[in-house]
Parts: structure tokens; sequence; C-alpha cells
């Protein structure tokens, strides 16, 4: 049957890719829930289609993925964005240095961004690739994407000039009194 | 200073997701998920416009306008009938069992005051029809004649809560009760569109034969034994709309006409089998009928059987958040 060769042609597939899909799913939707549901919407979307696709078929899909997280997939709350502030986004590090600290708090800044922003942002820096390249994945004009890139990251700068890099185990409590400094 | 952001950032992003990997069985759930769409379109489309704007009808406190009848008979029988249906209010106080079957589907609901618990089951046979010039395959055998969603009230922690389930991939969602935006009046055309799909959940149907008969949008068409029984067979005034752009556009229609008919048993005035049917027309798709018929059972309010009446979430199943239509 037509959907049998459909499962076992994409299980193929993602046998291969699916793990880098993933990460990026995660990286576009803010965790691990919401990145599975995103790539989850964006296989469903191809499936129609995949007895007809010609090409990259990983193209097709990281295109439907971006635009699906651009279009705001999910349209995740603002508080329930800010709400991952409070959440350490990896296990304690070994590592004590505050650059690394920098690069969660970065992380976790971005996830606050606009989801058009946010995808710019992955695509630019994540998946490296250049503007011109970024604006054919989202289907946007290139300048579209350098000004969205340019207030991602003026953005980014922003929310960063306040961030302290945690001296002790009190990073929780400052993300909170920013979190209500930003609500109130 | 610009190289040293993006590099952390770029930096951030790995750690971000460097424990991250895929689950196992995308494909499958992926095609599965859309063959469930597909399918429910197919259902929204042979339901008709009630189950495409899947709305439900709340039909209590409907008041009787002025009996319009064509003719002395008829108007004998409407008020004959309405006074019987009057005398059949305690019947309210019954379960309600829908069984309902449109070709290749077919669902199920209990419902009990505003309890209910609608749910629609995978095609007992495996089908396919064409879409786009594409044919399109139904569900899978091992998966025929399953619960494939569930949708109406749940009580979770003494609390009741409008419940959807989706079986397919053990989810379901919950959503606080709110006031009802559906048609209040029986004789509103909107009302008469939803006879045509599938019954609704929460219909006071002796309400309902009483304001129809009332208005003039239903009449007594005669009486007909229905499983050795005598019924009394009531008639809905067909009702044809223009279909609204989106919905045409989707059906590839431009017109709907709305056909029902139900038999009442004459002792309580309670249906025991309904009829609708939806012809959509004027488009593309050339002339589609869908037609379903609903079987209903009315059975004491024990505790058993009002408990059938909520949709049970089944254990496993994991709560999502995000919104229905991508559960």
């Amino acid at each position: 049957m037509a959907d049998e060769r459909t499962v076992t042609e994409l299980e193929s597939f993602l046998a291969d890719r699916a793990d880098a899909l993933m990460r990026t799913a995660v990286l576009l939707a803010g965790s691990r829930d919401a990145g599975q549901d995103l790539l989850q919407t964006a296989l469903e979307r191809i499936v129609p289609r995949w007895p007809r696709l010609d090409g990259d078929p990983e193209a097709y899909l990281r295109r439907v993925l971006y635009n699906l997280a651009a279009d705001g997939f999910r349209r995740r709350g603002r508080l329930q964005r800010k709400l991952l502030l409070l959440r350490p986004l990896t296990e304690p590090s070994a590592d004590p240095t505050a650059e690394v600290d920098l690069r969660d708090a970065l992380v976790r800044l971005m996830l606050q961004l606009p989801a058009r922003q946010r995808a710019v942002l992955v695509l630019r820096f994540w998946e490296q690739l250049s503007e011109a390249e970024s604006a054919a994945v989202l289907g946007w004009p290139e300048g579209t994407v350098k000004s969205a890139t340019a207030r991602g990251l003026q953005r980014l700068r922003e929310l960063a000039a306040g961030w302290q890099p945690a001296a002790d185990h009190r990073e929780p409590e400052l993300a909170q009194a920013r979190l209500r400094g930003q609500l109130a | 200073m610009n190289t040293d952001l993006e590099e952390l950032l770029r930096g951030g992003m790995g750690r971000f997701t460097a424990e991250v990997t895929a689950p196992g069985g995308l494909a499958a759930a992926a095609v599965r998920q859309h063959r469930r769409r597909v399918a429910m379109r197919a259902t929204a489309v042979g339901g008709g416009i009630a189950a495409a704007t899947a709305v439900a009808l709340l039909l209590t406190g409907v008041t009787g306008g002025n009996v319009r009848a064509t003719s002395p008979e008829q108007a004998r029988d409407v008020v004959y009938v309405t006074r019987r249906v009057e005398n059949a209010l305690s019947g309210q106080n019954l379960v309600a069992v829908e069984r309902t079957s449109t070709r290749g589907n077919s669902m199920t609901t209990w419902t009990y005051g505003n309890y209910y618990n609608w749910v629609q089951y995978n095609p007992t046979t495996d089908y396919s029809w064409v879409a786009d010039g594409k044919r399109q395959w139904s569900f899978p055998e091992a998966d025929a004649g399953k619960p494939a969603t569930a949708t109406g009230t749940a009580m979770v922690d003494g609390q009741l809560y409008g419940a959807y389930v989706t079986y397919n991939n053990d989810r379901y969602s919950l959503s606080p009760m709110g006031k009802s935006d559906l048609p209040t009046s029986a004789c509103s055309t909107g009302a008469r569109l939803e006879m045509g799909g599938n019954p609704v959940p929460g219909v006071s149907w002796s309400q309902f034969i009483n304001a129809t008969l009332r208005c003039g949008t239903a009449s007594v068409t005669g009486h007909v034994r229905i499983n050795g029984e005598q019924t009394t067979q009531i008639t809905g005034k067909p009702v044809t709309v223009r279909l609204s752009p989106g919905y045409a556009k989707a059906v590839r229609e431009k017109w709907a006409t709305v056909r029902w008919s139900m038999y009442v048993n004459p002792k309580t005035y309670l249906p025991v089998r309904m009829y609708g049917s939806t012809q959509t027309y004027g488009g593309k798709a050339g002339n589609q009928i869908s037609r379903g018929t609903t079987d209903v059972s009315w059975l004491q309010p024990t505790p058993a059987n009002i408990a059938k009446a909520l949709v049970t979430i089944p254990p496993g199943f994991q709560l999502y958040t995000g919104s229905p239509a991508s559960q």
C-alpha cells in the first residue's frame, strides 16, 4: 500500500537525519517536547507529497520546519516563553567559567525572541547558512532575513546586557527578579 | 564583537541540543496522523456541514413559537404531538445512547444532562478514495473499528472539563467548560443544518421536536413501524444554503441542502431513529450526498450509564497542551 511504502522510505531517510532535524526543531521550538511536536507536524506535512518529491527531501523538510516555526508553531504564550528563563537548559555544567554560563544564557534569551527572529538566528548561526540561503529556505526576500537577523542580534545584545554571570547558585533567583521586572 | 556574540550563541545552541536525539517511530506516526486527518476530512465532508463546523447544539430552554401548519389536519397533528412531547419531558432524565452510521464510518454518543461522550471510530473496512487526483487510503486493518477520537466532557479532580482524546497517538487535552456559542433556536438555519450530520450531543430532543413543529420547520408526516413498534414520523423542511467561501473551496462545492426526518416513540415522544442527509453540489466535486442513520436508546440513569456519558482518559495517555488542531 502507498502508505507503507512512504513509511519505509521516510524511516530510511530519518535513520540518518532524524537526530539533526530533531536538534534543529528543539532550537526552533524551545523545548524537547515542543520540538518533537514541531518535527512531527513537519513530517506529517510532507507525507502526502513524499511520493512526488523531487530532489533533496531534507531541504524540503527543513523548509517546512522553519516555516512552521516562523509562523509561530504552537503560538507559545509570552509568559510561557519567559518561564524558560527559570529552567536550567542543561544539567549543571562542569565548566564553571562565565563564558559557558553566557552561552546558556544567550540561548535562553534567544528563546524569548519572536518566532521569525529565532528561526533566522537558528538558520544563520546554527545551520551556518548565508543570508541568501536562509532567504531561500524561508521563502523571504534576502533583505527581510538581513533585517530579522540584525534585530534578533540587537535584541540579544540588549537582553544580554543585563546578564551577570552567576557566581553562585542564585541564577534562578536573579532570573526570577529580572522576569518580574520585565513583567511589571 | 558581533562575531563573539554569534560564536557564543552557536556554542550555546550546541550545548542546548547536545543530548537531544530523535525518538523512534516518527515516520509511522506522521503517516498515521496524516491518514487520520484525511479520514476526518472525509468524515467531515461525508457528515455534512455539522461535522465540518464541529459545533454542538444545545437547545435547552427553547421556547416554541406560534403553530404554523398548512392544513387543519396537520395543525391537529402538531397540537397533539407537541402536547405529548411536553408530557414526555421527564424523558430528559434518561441517558441517551445514539449510534450513528454513515458510509464507512460510525460513532456513538452517550448523553446525560450536560455530560456527553462522542466517540468516532475508525472505518470498519479499509477503503480508498481519490482526492486531488491521488488515491488516498483509510486506516490499516489493524485499526479498523477501534476508537479514533473521543470528544465530550470529563470529570477531573471533581471538576467538569471539555475533553478531547486522540487514540492514535495516546494524547488528550482538556479545556474549561465554556458558554456555548451555538444556535439557541431549533428553528434557526444553523440548527436545521446540524440535522444533516450526525446528531449533536446535548440536544434536548423533546424540546427540539416541540419547537420545530411549532415554528413550521418540521411536520408530522406519518406513522411507521420500526423494529416492530409503531412510531410517528416527523420530517424537517429541507434547507439550502450557499457554502461559505473557505468551506466551499475545501469541498469544491457551492451549495448544500440538508434533509432530515426522525421517528419518535408514540408513548414517550423521544426519538428512536433519525435520518439526516447533506447534499452538496454546484462545484467541481459534483453532486455528493452523505447520509447518516442514528438509532437512539434511552437508558435509566444508573451510575454505570451516567459514567459512560463522560470521556474516560485511558491510563498512560499524555496531556497535550498545544492547539487541538495539531493534537
